[in-house]
């Protein structure tokens, strides 16, 4: 197939997209239960942590090689011909690359459309609040459902229902606030956002569920660990709310927020945990976060030289031809 | 040839013998016999495997002048099977039948979830109990 100039780069672009994502995604996705496995013996927060970035790790690579090495590469280096004969395999492969984006982009929207329309509509029957200690804005809904839930994104609020208000004492609200809180400090919605728009390995293939559901457990279990700070008495008070919450039935899950109790499957995985509380860690050092930035850094550097330039290019001509 | 695989109800017997194969997979009828926590004939054990192998849960070669024995599915596979046997069953019925399933199912699933909820405040009470007896001078 014969395409002019730039409509060669988005359709290399797309395919190279789709190749790196899929050969970096592949090992993690096959080894996904083990990982989550191993994830499970570690702290709650570090492990997070990991599988939050071992999910976007692929795309991110991906990303990195096509607006790193693919685009500077095909701009410096390609002829600017009106048009140029493209091979079959390479046009199929950036429809493959094209269709993963589009779901993830499609997934990640609808999500922010559903949030906002669920904000828009909470905003307008809540009533806004303040509790003594609380560092977020709380906003009370008059429902019978068992609410309790950090919405927003970027500028983030608890979202609690009467019902919750009505069941839990003081210090059980205190401390389902201060879990929402956790929440927020780890930045967990924005994280569920980029989980979202990071596509899966195939066109309607994730791979990596087992990661995501993983991801979501353990962020429960770090913000749960962060509200309890170690102390066992918090702890337990803790683990009283979730079951109070959980008679309360299924809980209402408000669209791109962090529930109290989100998956009432885990309560008594939560409970048990809370019953014997790991104490907190005092050195906070984010390895993970540093090793996979040293990691980006090292791609960056290796991969900006005319060297890989030259080899890159001559490697997309001898595919796409 | 392989017969056909026909997941009925388990006796008390072919679900011991059945749990020694699960968690240690092939096996000769002595190894069971030696594997089972109570005295049992030879010929009994032979004939309860025998009777696996033709309700299917069991596969075997001959090894020399002896049958080695392994399961043909997972405890977990076993179990899926079992209970989508038994939906099934219930779901070629008539309509009526398939909402008494469900609304069985949800009844059952209610208790259970109480059930698991006391069971969650009794621990946590008790762990209290155990914290203010160590707190105590």
């Amino acid at each position: 197939m014969i395409l002019p100039y730039l409509l060669r780069l988005v359709c290399l672009c797309l395919a190279a997209f789709f190749l790196f994502n899929f050969a970096a995604g592949l090992p993690l996705a096959l080894a996904s239960r083990a990982i989550v496995a191993r994830a499970n013996r570690m702290r709650a927060r570090s492990a997070a942590r990991l599988l939050f970035v071992l999910r976007v790790l692929p795309a991110a690579l991906a990303f990195l090689v096509v607006v790193g090495l693919c685009v500077p590469s095909y701009l410096w280096l390609e002829p600017e011909l009106a048009v140029e004969e493209i091979a079959a395999p390479w046009i199929a492969t950036a429809v493959l690359g094209a269709a993963l984006c589009f779901i993830a982009t499609a997934r990640a929207a609808r999500s922010i459309l559903q949030a906002r329309r669920h904000a828009r509509s909470c905003e307008r029957l809540s009533r806004a609040t303040s509790f003594a200690g609380a560092r977020l804005p709380v906003w009370i809904l008059d429902t019978p459902a068992p609410l309790c839930a950090l919405v927003g994104i970027f500028r983030s609020g608890v979202l609690l229902s009467g019902a919750v208000i009505n069941r839990l004492t003081a210090a059980q609200l205190a401390l389902a606030l201060r879990h929402e809180e956790a929440h927020d400090s780890s930045r967990d919605n924005l994280k569920r956002l980029l989980i979202l728009m990071t596509p899966g390995l195939l066109p309607g293939v994730s791979g990596f569920r087992a990661m995501e559901r993983g991801w979501g457990r353990l962020s429960e279990w770090a913000a749960d660990d962060e509200a309890a700070g170690g102390d066992t008495h918090r702890s337990l008070t803790l683990a009283a709310a979730l079951v109070r919450v959980a008679r309360m039935g299924g809980t209402a899950l408000a669209p791109l927020s962090a529930n109290f109790l989100d998956d009432c499957g885990d309560v008594t995985a939560r409970v048990d945990r809370l019953l014997h509380p790991t104490p907190p860690l005092i050195h906070r050092h984010n390895w993970t976060l540093i090793g996979s930035l040293a990691a980006v850094f090292a791609v960056a550097v290796s991969l900006l030289n005319p060297v890989s330039l030259a080899a890159c290019h001559a490697t997309i001509e001898r595919l796409i031809h | 040839m392989k017969l056909f695989i026909d997941t009925q109800v388990l006796g008390p017997l072919e679900l011991t013998v059945m749990e020694i194969m699960w968690a240690h997979g092939e096996n000769n009828v002595r190894d069971v016999v030696d594997k089972l926590h109570r005295p049992l004939a030879y010929t009994t054990v032979m004939t309860t495997l025998d009777r696996l192998f033709k309700k299917g849960m069991l596969e075997r070669r001959k090894s020399e002048r002896a049958f080695i024995y392994s399961p043909t599915m997972t405890r977990t596979q076993w179990e899926h099977k079992r209970t989508g046997d038994f939906v099934d069953g219930f779901l070629s019925v008539a309509e009526p039948s398939r909402e008494l399933l469900v609304s069985c199912l949800v009844e059952a699933v209610s208790r259970h979830d109480e059930a698991l909820l006391d069971e969650l405040e009794r621990k946590i009470k008790q762990r209290r109990e155990e914290l203010s007896r160590g707190d105590r001078p």
